[in-house]
């Protein structure tokens, strides 16, 4: 068999964060599934999707943890964070609340991950532009001068919801191209698999001292 | 095939000093990354160790061992563990293995059958062995079954549970992902290929130890164009001593520079490969302009002479990748003799099944893992049952078919016995053997032999066609004549544009499927509401887990950030771990029960009733289950500070207040207090003493729990009732308002100084001087009372001893959140000697002075 090769060489992790309702979850879903999810359950914990990906003629496989956006859970969340190569912020364009509230997530964020991970802010449900509560302009200028990438997004037609997952890749792809971001780090959210061996990463021996017993 | 003829099969796969000593069929592995496709577990011993194989096969029952690739290697060593679960109710009889070894674990599913209790009788066998070892075996001989050292092995087959919710990695096996891609491709390569056909030349001569000293034009170049493959193979081109012991021969490089000088001069060619043992060379040349497209060339060679392996007879062979085709050459030389053909079908099945091209990183290939395959040779069939004279006049009549029909050969090859699946062209030419060198005429030696046609020409393949099949009279050197075959084949070529096409959408369907295989449950609740929860009441509820998914599914509550446990000390879960198989459900039982510990941290509103649980799914999504109730207050586990200050039942006082009072107990002053002992104790005392002193086996005696509480209720309401329950359930209350107050009545600092001092009353009466002032109240107090208890031993049965050793441990209580140095059960007892000798003072002597002197 021929071209290229069959496998990835990177896996990247991400986490889906922001409040309750906002389209976290729909926005994983479209992603994976290219489908909107009418009616989705609020998510009680953490839901795990994956999909390969192509950058710069690397294959990179994304691990997208998407967390509960429910207040109650914010302490339990925050464990998730560790690790993250990418953060996806998502709000609501039509809910104010959920945009007032970005500071503290990206607060969150910020304490809990490491300087290179990709922030990457989506303004959800632009499709429903009727009922918009925040600007598009007043959200671009939140998103610049926190040094963030920015889109609005529409979980439901899938607008610039491929957009935002690709292009955080690629920019967490370019730290490790310039050396920003250092692979061997344990936290860096990114395994490398030389993709010539065709062996999967060693993993990391299971660690017991983690079980709860 | 029967289990015998398997077993020998899966044998070959192994080396003759390593023995399959039980192996079991149909062993489905469980596993969310993996294929769940029948695999074969074999216990195989080399010497003293033993390891447990997982080997896939590609097709069921194994016919080869090519068929069989290693996919896990678990050594037998002190980690190994075997544990079956079954489930009776399954009609079936389905088993769960469990295998593990060095932090490796594997579930297969294996019906219920006779073999599985060989086999696990073997492995336990095994397990039993490796145990009573003192050095643990090296198991050097597995590094081979994948080329590289063990620990790849491990790391290959390794799964990675997620430790925590701290842990992210979740690297999966991925060489199963790209076996599937590949599998995938092949099934779609119509959607991206188109074919071209090629030409291929083959021909094969034995030139029974001959230099090349004629033009070989009349053989190699006679057809209208020039073939774009040329695969030769020679037999017999050197019979020397030194050829065969040191397979070293100059014939080598003489016959190669003949072809290269006589090949079709109308094309350019370059050689693909060449390969040579002993007397056989095999030389595949290819046309320049195609040879961009080859790729994985790779040539083996097997012997099948003397003792089975010697280069004297055997094959060698030559395979490569012509654009998106495979294709494999072989040149072979079977064993010789006109009554020796089932030694030469047995030759073939040897070279068959012997051939490996190996590439690194990839599973070795066999012969028949090829898509053409062209097998060439000298293959010494003969003709039997018809004498030397009849077959010579026959053939210089070419009336050829009685004569084909006696080939055995044909015979064979028609009986399945050899060349199965092979295709062999008609033949119209004379026999090629045996000739007296140099000349046409037929073998004019002694022997006399009868002619034959030992030079033949095989295939296998689709969309193959012979176009010519024919042998080389004129080119006489040698005992045989030349034989050559063209063939007309379909190569297929990929389109890249297409080929990207179908590899992105196998891509994505494979993102799909492994979505779909992350492990799916429901649960039925999430939030969990114990409602009201008191003081040493046990609750229970329960939570069902049902796993939605199509794999099974393991399950862990596990712990969150910087935290100790996966829940709070209140809180029991049961299991905390657990396997689900597909539609199936699991009960967990929570349990909440507030013992003295947790209602010190619940008054003193360190901690609430409430908790998040993250229930984990091993290769898969977290799920959050919300614990909450409302903790009703109690006297038990206040401290007596802050008791003291009550003077309205618990309950009635305000949630915050009694918080606020907690906090601050260090800060109460005696003046402001409104009592100088706690009413609840002084209520529970006082019963006793009017009700109950001549109670027998008063305190020894336990209660009943039910009592325990309501006199637990009671104390808390300020019931104006009499106190409810019998004299031993108030006397167990009493000591358990007394074990569970925030601190102990003889602070935890002062309890190596009590204990030196237990021997000197004067040293132990200065100690209860210097006591809090409460703590010293309760104590004289309770003194007091059990002196006065003392007094009526004839009916209650009390000695001083036993009362003195029950309220030592009371008094004297053990620091919970000092990691007591492991005490030897003798030191233990000596400690409570001590705390009871101190109390023993207090009951025996009058110390009405240390209460006149307040």
């Amino acid at each position: 068999m021929s071209s290229g090769p069959y496998n990835y060489s990177y896996i990247f992790k991400y986490i889906i964060i922001g409040d309750m309702g906002v389209g976290k979850s729909c926005l994983l879903h479209q992603f994976t599934e290219k489908k909107f999810m009418a009616d989705c359950p609020h998510t009680i914990g953490v839901e795990f999707g994956t999909r390969i990906i192509e950058v710069a003629g690397q294959k990179i496989k994304l691990q997208i943890w998407d967390t509960a956006g429910q207040e109650r859970f914010r302490a339990v969340t925050r464990s998730y964070y560790r690790g993250a190569a990418g953060a996806l912020m998502v709000y609501d364009i039509t809910r104010r609340s959920t945009y007032n509230h970005l500071s503290s997530w990206l607060t969150d964020t910020r304490n809990l991950t490491n300087p290179s991970t990709v922030i990457f802010l989506i303004g959800n449900k632009s499709d429903l532009d009727g009922q918009r509560d925040v600007t598009y302009e007043e959200a671009k200028q939140f998103a610049d001068e926190n040094g963030l990438m920015f889109v609005e997004a529409s979980a439901k037609t899938g607008q610039n919801v491929e957009e935002a997952f690709l292009e955080t890749a690629k920019k967490i792809y370019q730290s490790i191209q310039d050396g920003r971001l250092d692979l061997n780090a344990a936290e860096s959210g990114v395994q490398h698999k030389p993709a010539s061996t065709g062996r999967p990463l060693a993993a990391p021996p299971a660690k017991n001292d983690n079980c709860a017993c | 095939m029967n289990h015998e003829e398997i077993k020998a099969v899966v044998q070959e796969k192994f080396l003759s000093s390593e023995k399959v000593t039980a192996f079991l069929c149909d062993a489905k592995v469980l596993h969310p990354d993996w294929v769940k496709k029948e695999r074969l577990l074999a216990i195989v011993e080399y010497g003293d160790e033993k390891a447990v194989f997982c080997l896939f096969t590609s097709c069921y029952p194994p016919k080869s061992f090519t068929d069989l690739s290693v996919e896990i290697v678990l050594p037998v060593d002190n980690t190994f563990k075997c544990e079956i679960d079954n489930k009776p109710s399954d009609p079936e009889a389905i088993l769960y293995l469990n295998l593990q070894s060095r932090n490796n674990k594997f579930k297969f599913e294996i019906q219920m059958t006779p073999r599985v209790d060989n086999f696990v009788d073997d492995l336990f066998r095994g397990i039993e062995a490796v145990n009573k070892l003192q050095l643990q075996p090296e198991f050097l001989w597995l590094k081979k079954y994948n080329g590289k050292n063990e620990d790849d092995i491990l790391a290959h087959t390794m799964v990675a549970p997620r430790g925590g919710v701290t842990h992210m990695q979740n690297s999966a096996p991925v060489a199963i992902r790209e076996s599937l891609i590949k599998r995938k491709m092949s099934d779609k390569e119509n959607d991206y290929t188109f074919t071209k056909k090629f030409t291929v030349f083959c021909g094969t001569w034995n030139v029974n130890d001959k230099s090349p000293v004629i033009p070989l034009k009349g053989w190699l170049s006679v057809d209208k164009e020039p073939p774009d493959i040329y695969a030769i193979g020679f037999q017999e081109l050197d019979l020397s001593k030194e050829t065969f012991l040191f397979d070293q021969t100059a014939r080598e490089d003489e016959w190669y520079n003949a072809v290269l000088g006589y090949v079709d001069r109308r094309a350019k060619y370059v050689k693909v490969e060449k390969v040579r043992l002993v007397g056989m060379l095999l030389i595949v040349l290819i046309k320049e302009k195609h040879f961009s497209h080859v790729r994985n060339v790779i040539c083996d060679t097997v012997g099948t002479g003397i003792m089975g392996k010697m280069g004297n007879k055997g094959g060698v062979s030559i395979r490569l990748d012509l654009h998106n085709t495979s294709i494999c050459f072989v040149n072979s030389h079977l064993a010789a003799h006109v009554e020796e053909y089932e030694r030469r079908n047995q030759d073939f099945r040897d070279i068959c099944n012997r051939t490996r091209f190996i590439q690194p990183n990839q599973q070795p290939k066999g012969i028949k893992d090829h898509d053409h395959i062209y097998w060439l040779g000298d293959l010494n069939y003969r003709i039997t049952e018809l004498d030397p004279q009849s077959v010579r006049k026959l053939v210089s009549e070419n009336n050829f078919l009685p004569v084909l029909e006696r080939d055995q050969l044909k015979q064979q090859h028609k009986n399945g016995n050899v060349f199965s699946g092979y295709t062999e062209g008609p033949i119209t030419f004379k026999p090629t053997y045996k000739y007296d060198p140099g000349t046409d005429n037929w073998d004019s030696s002694e022997k006399n032999r009868a002619p034959a046609w030992c030079d033949r020409i095989f295939w296998k393949g689709n969309n193959i066609i012979q176009l010519a099949y024919r042998s080389h009279p004129p080119l006489n050197i040698s005992d045989h004549k030349p034989v050559s075959a063209i063939f007309m084949s379909e190569i297929k070529i990929i389109d890249e544009e297409k080929y990207r096409k179908v590899y992105e959408e196998v891509i994505k369907q494979l993102d799909k499927l492994e979505n779909e295989l992350i492990p799916q449950v429901k649960v039925d609740i999430t939030d969990i509401d114990f409602g009201t929860v008191k003081y040493l009441e046990l609750q229970v509820r329960t939570i069902t887990i049902k796993n939605t998914g199509k794999l099974p599914v393991e399950f862990e509550f596990i712990k969150k950030l910087d935290e100790a446990s996966f829940c709070k000390e209140w809180l029991i879960v049961e299991p905390y771990k657990k396997c689900i198989c597909a539609d199936e459900t699991c009960e967990i039982q929570l349990k909440v029960l507030i013992n003295k510990t947790s209602a010190c941290k619940m008054n003193a509103g360190i901690d609430k009733l409430y908790d998040i649980l993250v229930l984990h799914l091993y290769g898969g999504k977290d799920i959050f289950i919300t614990v909450n109730g409302t903790y009703e207050r109690s006297c038990f586990g206040c401290s007596i500070e802050v008791l003291v200050n009550l003077n309205k039942p618990v309950r009635e006082i305000p949630v915050g207040k009694l918080i606020e009072l907690e906090s601050k107990r260090d800060q109460c002053i005696s003046n402001h207090s409104t009592y100088s002992i706690p009413k609840e104790i002084w209520f529970l005392v006082d019963h006793i003493y009017l009700h109950g002193l001549k109670e027998p086996n008063l305190f020894e005696q336990p209660g009943l729990h039910s009592e325990v509480l309501q006199i637990r209720d009671w104390l808390d309401t300020g019931s104006i009732d009499p106190i409810p329950g019998s004299i031993h359930s108030v006397a167990e209350a009493l000591l358990l308002l007394l074990e569970s107050t925030a601190d102990p009545i003889i602070p935890y600092n002062l309890q190596s100084v009590c204990l030196r001092a237990s021997a000197n009353y004067l040293q132990c009466k200065q100690i209860i001087m210097e006591l809090p002032e409460f703590r010293k109240n309760v104590f004289l107090y309770l003194c007091e009372f059990l002196q006065e208890a003392l007094q009526h031993s004839a009916e209650n049965g009390l000695d001083s001893k036993t009362l003195s050793t029950l309220f030592g441990a009371i008094f004297l209580r053990d620091n919970p959140n000092v990691i007591q140095e492991p005490q030897s059960r003798i030191n233990k007892q000596v400690i409570d000697k001590k705390k009871a000798h101190f109390v023993y003072h207090f009951l025996t002597n009058d110390h009405s002075d240390l209460i006149f002197a307040r």
